[in-house]
């Protein structure tokens, strides 16, 4: 069946790219597959055994979990907010020192971008593991670990919005005899705010959901109680914890979407 | 009050944009410079606040080298020359009384213009300007809401908050119709003539040159070929500074 | 620096609208209560020792320094094997997903098969799982099928359907009917107008998903050992266990190295494609 003229077709290198990628991606899956002994029927009787193991957290142990859950739920709560907000604080300038058209210096800016692509790198856990090692156990860590977290991606995709601004109104700040820091202020600020902020909220409930697990390796949270609970065996108990998590989640996302739509 | 000694610009890509300048602007006149797109006009009036630094040569206002200015001195003498764009440059989504009051930073204290606190003095400097250039009553209007003339007018007005001894307006009315233009420029000029201010302006348009400038500087490919009265600036002298003939018939801009 | 104003004539400063007095009414409430919340936080954070933890820095940063600044090159080899299975792990993860993900978003996309009855269940059960961190269900399925790289696939796997549901579901409902229109006209029946007029629309923009999706997968997987779910977190864990540093920033590096150039292919390839 010949096509209809009226189809548009989509210039040829996106599409070819597009099909090559599929066939990569195909390649690497056999490669792994191999290298890790994966096997199929494995999985089946993974899933098998996984479902069945589904049965343990019937019925939810309420009477016993939560009493334990409301103190380290508050602290997680607590983490979230501190490291968002020491990450936003101090990542605020870092990304207007990373953006080459904010920068008040290019070797700043070079040694900026470096710094935030090394730790960008590096996953919270893995600073919260760290951290904890460092500075003991307690919720910290887990602060300092969300911080560092925080700060690394606000620089990344804030400096991507900086960078995307009209720079008319930066030269005619400039034009006008105010300093750096003034430009930045009058002339850039505007006109990312609204879409940084709407960032930050996001990177919120981000974070968030990062703190009910680095408890696990320490950090604080509730993370320390589903180690133990696991390590106990208690199943009904984590039911208990991972329906209070989803709970929680629901309502922050619920408040920060409605925030984020008021922002726009 | 203005001098240009010999200014040169080459741009990176090697193209010269200005050849070598030398010329004297008294204090308050109003000097309109005409000439096609890559003439050199916009280089030539951007060399006066160091927006363009030049390559060989020096420009003085009031005397003391901008060419040679650094970082502080630099912005002091930026806060006293003024400058209105083409693309009127407003931060758009901000109100009108900020961005008027932004023509104020370089010579408020940084700390409490950087929470964005300013004085009673610099509160009523802005509205007295805004009530100058004629829109007192915008004042908390965002800058996207006004038309193309009352944003120019908004820039006029920050750079007139800076009580400026110098104006430099880089085709301010461009993107304007022609009854806004003659409105954008005639306001111009009386502010200048009431405050003194020396005005470098570059125009597109030759009946506009001819209706406001005390002088008119022509230039073609980075040099200055005309420099005189307006009077003397004749049809055929405008036909030696674009290169080519100018036929009145087929001119869409008549005066207003 | 003091300013310098003449004013002309006197002229009064009109006081501010009422939608900008209401406006920075609500500026100054926000900072406030932000400012609360964080004294609030700061007060009743318990459980922090600054004695412990000033005399646990004493003790480890030394240490840490001269080990971060001197990597062992010794221990190269076992966290680049373990980062290539890191590495699979994440693919595997990744793809089962992104098949998985194809039809139950082309169930929760709204302008195709069934509308809203199949969408929004469709819809809630992808944002039910996006809800939990991939950590959380590493940490289950650990307990569920026992430490190792499967449970740490599943994990990624699950938690991918999430992510990739949600964007194919959004990607489909943005496309253009118009092709579709056009060959429905033409008398094509429903497999030919998908193939031909709905998917090119979105296979670029599928694939450029499934590629950040991996980005975000391969940090994650660096991490499910740490909670005993494969790939170099387990090694990781032990090093940080027995603090030997040196061994720690070797590995931090190769898994550094590994993401940076991860990310370098991904984007240039994903800024070609849409």
């Amino acid at each position: 069946m010949a096509l209809p003229s009226a189809v548009p077709q989509l210039p040829l290198l996106p599409r070819l790219l597009s099909w090559s990628t599929w066939a990569v991606i195909a390649g690497l899956l056999i490669i792994s597959l191999r290298e890790t002994n994966f096997r199929i029927d494995d999985m089946w009787g993974s899933l098998v055994d996984f479902v069945l193991f589904f049965g343990n957290f019937w019925p939810p142990d309420w009477q016993r979990a939560l009493p334990q859950i409301w103190r380290p739920l508050i602290e997680t709560l607590q983490m979230a907010w501190l490291g968002t907000l020491f990450g936003v604080l101090l990542g605020t300038p870092w990304l207007f020192w990373s953006s080459r058209n904010t920068s008040p210096h290019p070797v700043l800016m070079w040694f900026s971008r470096t710094l935030m692509t090394v730790m960008r790198s590096i996953p919270d856990l893995l600073y919260a593991a760290v951290l904890v090692a460092i500075l003991s156990f307690g919720p910290l860590p887990g602060v300092v670990a969300i911080t560092i977290f925080t700060l690394s991606i606000l620089a990344k995709l804030g400096s991507e919005y900086v960078e995307a601004i009209d720079p008319g109104p930066i030269e005619a700040l400039k034009a006008a005899g105010a300093s750096g820091t003034q430009v930045i202020v009058y002339g850039a600020v505007p006109q990312v705010a609204a879409s940084l902020l709407s960032y930050i909220i996001y990177i919120f409930e981000v974070n968030v959901r990062a703190s009910t697990v680095l408890g696990f390796v320490g950090a604080g949270g509730i993370g320390f109680l589903l180690n133990r609970y696991v390590a106990l065996f208690q199943y009904q108990r984590i039911a208990v914890l991972l329906m209070v998590i989803f709970v929680v989640v629901i309502i922050i996302d619920s408040i920060s979407a409605y925030i984020r739509a008021r922002l726009t | 009050m203005i001098e240009f000694r010999n200014t040169q610009v080459t741009y990176p890509g090697g193209l010269r944009a200005l050849k070598g300048v030398t010329l004297e602007v008294p204090k308050g006149q109003f000097v309109v410079v005409v000439g096609l797109s890559g003439a050199g006009k916009s280089t030539l009036i951007r060399t006066v606040n160091n927006l363009v630094v030049p390559s060989g040569g020096e420009v003085l206002v009031g005397g003391q080298s901008v060419t040679q200015a650094r970082s502080k001195a630099l912005r002091q003498m930026r806060a006293e020359i003024g400058m209105i764009f083409q693309t009127f440059n407003l931060v758009k989504r901000s109100t009108v009384l900020r961005n008027v009051l932004s023509g104020r930073l370089g010579q408020v204290n940084p700390y409490t213009s950087l929470l964005g606190i300013f004085s009673k003095a610099d509160l009523a400097l802005a509205h007295d300007c805004l009530h100058r250039v004629g829109i007192p009553e915008k004042a908390f209007a965002r800058a996207d809401a006004l038309s193309g003339g009352q944003q120019q007018r908004v820039g006029i007005a920050r750079a007139l908050a800076q009580q400026p001894k110098v104006m430099l307006a880089d085709e301010p009315v461009a993107s304007l119709d022609p009854p806004t233009s003659h409105a954008v420029l005639s306001d111009l000029k009386r502010i200048a003539r009431e405050d003194g201010i020396t005005t470098l302006v570059n125009l597109h348009f030759i009946d506009l040159a001819r209706d406001y400038a005390d002088r008119i500087i022509g230039m073609r490919d980075g040099l200055i070929v005309f420099d005189g009265a307006p009077e003397a600036a004749t049809n055929e002298v405008f036909e030696e500074i674009y290169g080519r003939p100018i036929d009145k018939e087929k001119d869409l801009r008549g005066a207003a | 620096m003091a300013s310098r104003v003449r004013t002309a004539t006197p002229v009064v400063v009109p006081p501010l609208p009422p939608q900008a007095r209401r406006t920075k009414l609500w500026q100054y409430l926000l900072v406030l209560a932000i400012l609360g919340i964080t004294a609030a936080c700061l007060l009743t954070l318990g459980n922090v020792s600054w004695e412990r933890i000033l005399s646990g820095l004493e003790r480890n940063l030394p240490p840490l320094w001269r080990g971060l600044t001197n990597p062992d090159a010794a221990i190269f080899s076992r966290a680049f094997a373990a980062m290539m299975e890191t590495m699979y792990m994440a693919v595997i993860g990744t793809v089962i997903a992104g098949v998985l993900a194809v039809p139950v978003a082309f169930i929760s996309a709204a302008n195709l098969v069934g509308g809203n009855r199949f969408a929004l269940p469709g819809r809630g059960l992808l944002a039910a799982i996006r809800v939990f961190p991939e950590l959380l269900f590493a940490i289950i399925f650990v307990a569920a099928v026992g430490p190792g790289a499967v449970a740490g696939i599943m994990a990624l796997g699950i938690n991918s359907v999430g992510f990739l549901g949600k964007m194919f579901s959004d990607i489909i409902e943005s496309i253009d009917p118009g092709p579709g229109e056009a060959l429905r006209a033409t008398g094509a029946g429903p497999i030919h107008t998908f193939s031909y007029a709905v998917v090119p629309q979105v296979l670029p923009e599928f694939a450029s998903n499934v590629l950040y999706r991996f980005e975000i997968n391969l940090r994650a997987a660096s991490i499910l050992g740490l909670v005993g779910a494969g790939g170099i977190g387990g090694l990781l864990i032990q090093r940080i266990q027995f603090r030997r540093w040196e061994e720690i920033a070797m590995i931090l590096l190769v898994i550094i190295a590994f993401i940076v150039i991860v990310d370098v292919i991904s984007s240039s390839i994903r800024r070609r494609l849409v």
